[in-house]
């Protein structure tokens, strides 16, 4: 490789690094926690727990809904959602609208079997925490620059990677050199962590990107396949009278065999129409409770209107999102996630320290030292 | 010719081998986990901890030497 080809890829390396160093550390230190959210919300008391019943039948849907009414009063239920590895809760989302922003929503839990209110969910630090991570509390622009700043990382990544053979083809694997100079050691060590590293840190990085355009290929399903979907039913009214939350679930497990309920969305809510319900149904392992398939049902009898798997790129979405929080591994994978995330952390820092250095080491005499320890063409 | 592009072969393998080989166990094991129920667990237990595992390796012997 040229020096001038090094020093151009240097260049790209060096300036994508700078431009979101700041964001990615932000990200890295936020995603740390999250990695535990479930561990801290329970340590910190913020997580619903589940009342003890000795082999009791569940309480109706219905019964549960109306009590998630009766504890936020003049106010719709939007979803009714159920986590797989809780299946003694039942949460609901009310709202002051069918379509009221998410951010309005409060999210509530509710104990399965006796329907009494278990507390609420998604509150205390580790929310905070999440907003930060996500939207840095800037909305839909904080998301879509966070996924700009992890773009910049993929490339900083694939020129890092670029950078490795001329800086690294005269030294065996591995190799930390013990130099009296710091910023050797730094050099060796940023190289490494960066190389071994770098497959989970562009997957985690381009997952993370693609999860930023979730509302963007959520608002491209409802323009589209969405719509195909309620086609036959323009111009009906919303229902007067809503179907029973029961016979809802019972229709839609009967329209896809062997699936259950991961959430039912109310008619009039942003993943349906305003005369349906839609029941998101997932698959029992460890991928298919993943892919999400929607059935629309008529809002006042219940009645299948139509089921169909999501298109590719909602797929792509769902499926990217284990790949980033990487809580689908059990304790150990989590344990595996917070180390890589720390020696991510690591490698931003040291690619700092080393800018900083060179420039530093550049100051006094005004000549381009990169040029003096680019490695010769070969 | 021929001489010199395979020195650069074996020097590009001997670079660029480990480094490779870590990738494609990382990745093994982040899809394993989702597609292999609890065996792919266990593999990516392994797999995706490979690279921590590199750097531990080489942070002790660092320290070890240095000793």
């Amino acid at each position: 490789m040229k020096a001038r080809t090094v020093r151009l890829w240097s260049v790209i390396h060096t300036w994508t690094s700078l431009t979101s160093t700041l964001f990615l550390l932000l990200l890295c230190l936020t995603g740390l926690p999250l990695i535990f959210h479930h561990e801290i919300d329970e340590l910190l008391g913020y997580a619903p727990r589940p009342e003890a019943h000795a082999s009791a039948a569940p309480a109706t849907l219905q019964v549960v809904a109306d009590a998630a009414l009766a504890a936020d009063p003049g106010r719709v239920l939007q979803y009714v959602s159920w986590d797989k590895d809780e299946p003694g809760i039942v949460m609901a989302f009310t709202n002051s609208a069918p379509d009221g922003a998410p951010d309005n929503a409060t999210v509530r839990a509710f104990d399965a079997v006796s329907s009494r209110l278990l507390g609420p969910v998604g509150v205390g630090p580790m929310l905070i925490v999440l907003k930060l991570h996500t939207d840095m509390f800037a909305g839909q622009a904080g998301k879509l620059f966070l996924g700009a700043m992890g773009m910049l990382f993929a490339v900083a990544i694939v020129s890092g990677v670029v950078l490795y053979w001329p800086f690294t083809r005269r030294l065996r694997f591995a190799t930390i050199r013990d130099r009296p100079s710091r910023r050797v050691r730094w050099l060796d060590w940023h190289n490494l962590i960066g190389v071994v590293t770098v497959a989970w840190a562009l997957v985690v990085g381009l997952t993370g990107v693609v999860n930023t355009w979730a509302e963007l290929m959520l608002s491209q399903w409802k323009a589209t396949e969405l719509a195909s979907m309620v086609a036959p039913y323009a111009g009906k009214p919303p229902p007067v009278h809503l179907a029973s939350l029961d016979h809802v679930v019972a229709c839609a497990k009967q329209a896809a065999p062997g699936m259950e309920v991961a959430f039912i969305a109310f008619p009039g809510t942003p993943f349906t129409s305003s005369h349906h319900f839609a029941a998101f149904m997932r698959g029992d392992t460890a991928l298919t409770a993943r892919l999400l398939k929607p059935v629309l049902l008529d809002g006042e009898t219940g009645e299948v209107a139509d089921a169909r798997a999501l298109p590719f790129y909602l797929q792509a979405l769902l499926i990217s999102q284990p790949l980033h929080f990487g809580d689908y591994g059990g304790t150990p994978l989590k344990l595996i996630w917070a180390a890589l995330d720390g020696l991510t952390i690591i490698v931003i820092g040291s690619g700092l320290y080393l800018w900083l250095a060179r420039r530093r080491k550049r100051a006094p005499a005004g000549s381009d030292s990169f040029a003096r320890r680019a490695p010769a063409s070969s | 010719m021929m001489h010199g592009s395979s020195d650069r072969a074996r020097l590009w393998i001997r670079v660029f081998a480990a480094p490779i080989l870590l990738a494609a166990a990382t990745v093994t094991g982040l899809l394993a986990a989702l597609l292999w129920g609890t065996v792919g667990q266990y593999v990516a237990w392994v797999t995706v901890g490979a690279p921590v595992a590199v750097v531990a390796g080489v942070w002790v012997s660092h320290l070890t030497q240095k000793t």
